[in-house]
């Protein structure tokens, strides 16, 4: 019986020092790390629209067909609008690919860029590569289509890594979808007033 | 055990005679895993190669005061403390590295290697040649990661390091995990033969 309170102590006593180290350690780096994950954020919105000159301005919220729900934002120069960027992601083979997107005034995307994601090492993390990737840049909504043919006027999915391929590809096409859905009426207005 | 240690005994068994991936077994699952690039299995060495130092140390710090009867729940809490520590550390100070590899340090606390070293060694030995011990044992298990991803990346990618040597994928299967497998086989006979 002795024996058994002294062993239950020591065991109390190590996860007592156990639980203040990570404590500690969680109270010191957890504002430095919020301080770097938010500056990532903002540099990475920032450089989806280099030529902005204002700050970047959340302008609201979507929910995609999986459910989760994501920003979107206006970059501005001199208070005209630049681009459109949204943050969306796709399921892909072993995790969220989280991405931003964003669009120029003519709708047609100006870059797409990877945050974060789980895929395979080796197979499905191709899909940062610049050969994949760069396929978006300069596409409108209805060429957003994944193919495993050589393509130039549509999306070529890598080979080996086709879920990983078509997560993107669904990301991208979402966040798309949204920017011309909330933005596309303005610039049709717009092109209108010019026609008059 | 006595009481006479020889460091250079430990930093070779942890090396070459006993080294964690080719003699011992151990942790062929992260070994696998990882070792598809140079890259990872550097990055994922050097963070196992912490963890073993301070395990270790604490370990022989606290093995009089460890109940023999609760040692393996004990250790496991100390092994997921400096886990844990070295992951909020890496998340604040050390961002890029921690974009490459957060995903693979919470698995270190599952690590055999990381467990079997405090119970064989740490546990019955002074401090220093503790420390000694987890250091030799985690560049083991480090080299043994390098000398797995560079076979693998080169022949599976035609890659090192990420930067393209051959044109093309000359054997596709190596980083996969089919080909993990074949690549360790490979070495380890070979470590046999030439051993």
């Amino acid at each position: 019986m002795k024996e058994m309170i002294k062993m239950t102590l020591g065991l109390v006593a190590i996860f007592i020092a156990a639980g203040l180290i990570m404590g500690v350690t969680y109270k010191y780096t957890s504002p430095v790390r919020f301080i770097a994950e938010k500056k990532e954020k903002e540099e990475a919105l920032k450089a989806m629209a280099p030529d902005a000159t204002d700050p970047i301005k959340p302008a609201g919220n979507w929910s995609s067909s999986h459910g989760k729900p994501y920003e979107y934002y206006l970059a501005t120069s001199n208070g005209k609008p630049v681009a459109y960027i949204s943050s969306t992601a796709g399921k892909g083979y072993s995790s969220f690919i989280a991405m931003l997107v964003s669009l120029d005034t003519d709708l047609k995307i100006k870059d797409v860029k990877i945050l974060h994601h789980g895929e395979t090492p080796g197979l499905g993390d191709q899909v940062e590569d610049n050969s994949f990737i760069g396929q978006f840049k300069g596409k409108v909504l209805s060429q957003i289509v994944l193919l495993k043919t050589e393509t130039k006027e549509n999306i070529q999915a890598i080979s080996g890594a086709t879920i990983s391929s078509r997560a993107v590809t669904n990301g991208v096409k979402d966040a798309v979808q949204t920017l011309v859905d909330k933005y596309g009426a303005g610039i049709k207005t717009a092109a209108q007033e010019v026609a008059k | 055990m006595s009481n006479e240690v020889n460091y250079g005994t430990i930093i070779k068994n942890g090396i070459f005679g006993e080294n964690p991936v080719f003699r011992l077994a151990l942790s062929l699952c992260p070994a696998v895993a990882v070792t598809s690039g140079v890259k990872n299995g550097f990055l994922m060495g050097v963070a196992v190669f912490f963890v073993m130092i301070m395990v270790n140390a604490t370990v022989s710090l606290l093995r009089n005061f460890i109940n023999p009867k609760v040692r393996i729940p004990s250790y496991m809490f100390i092994i997921a403390t400096w886990v844990t520590v070295t992951d909020l550390v890496m998340a604040a100070y050390a961002r890029d590295v921690y974009k490459q590899m957060g995903l693979y340090i919470m698995l270190i606390v599952a690590f055999a290697i990381v467990l079997s070293r405090a119970e064989m060694f740490a546990s019955k030995n002074k401090l220093f040649p503790s420390i000694v011990d987890g250091a030799a044992m985690g560049l083991g298990f480090l080299l043994a990661l390098v000398l797995l991803g560079v076979f693998r990346e080169f022949l599976g990618k035609g890659s090192l390091w990420g930067m393209q040597i051959l044109p093309g994928k000359p054997v596709l299967i190596m980083i996969m995990p089919a080909g993990g497998f074949f690549a360790m086989g490979l070495m380890m006979g070979w470590l046999n033969w030439i051993g």
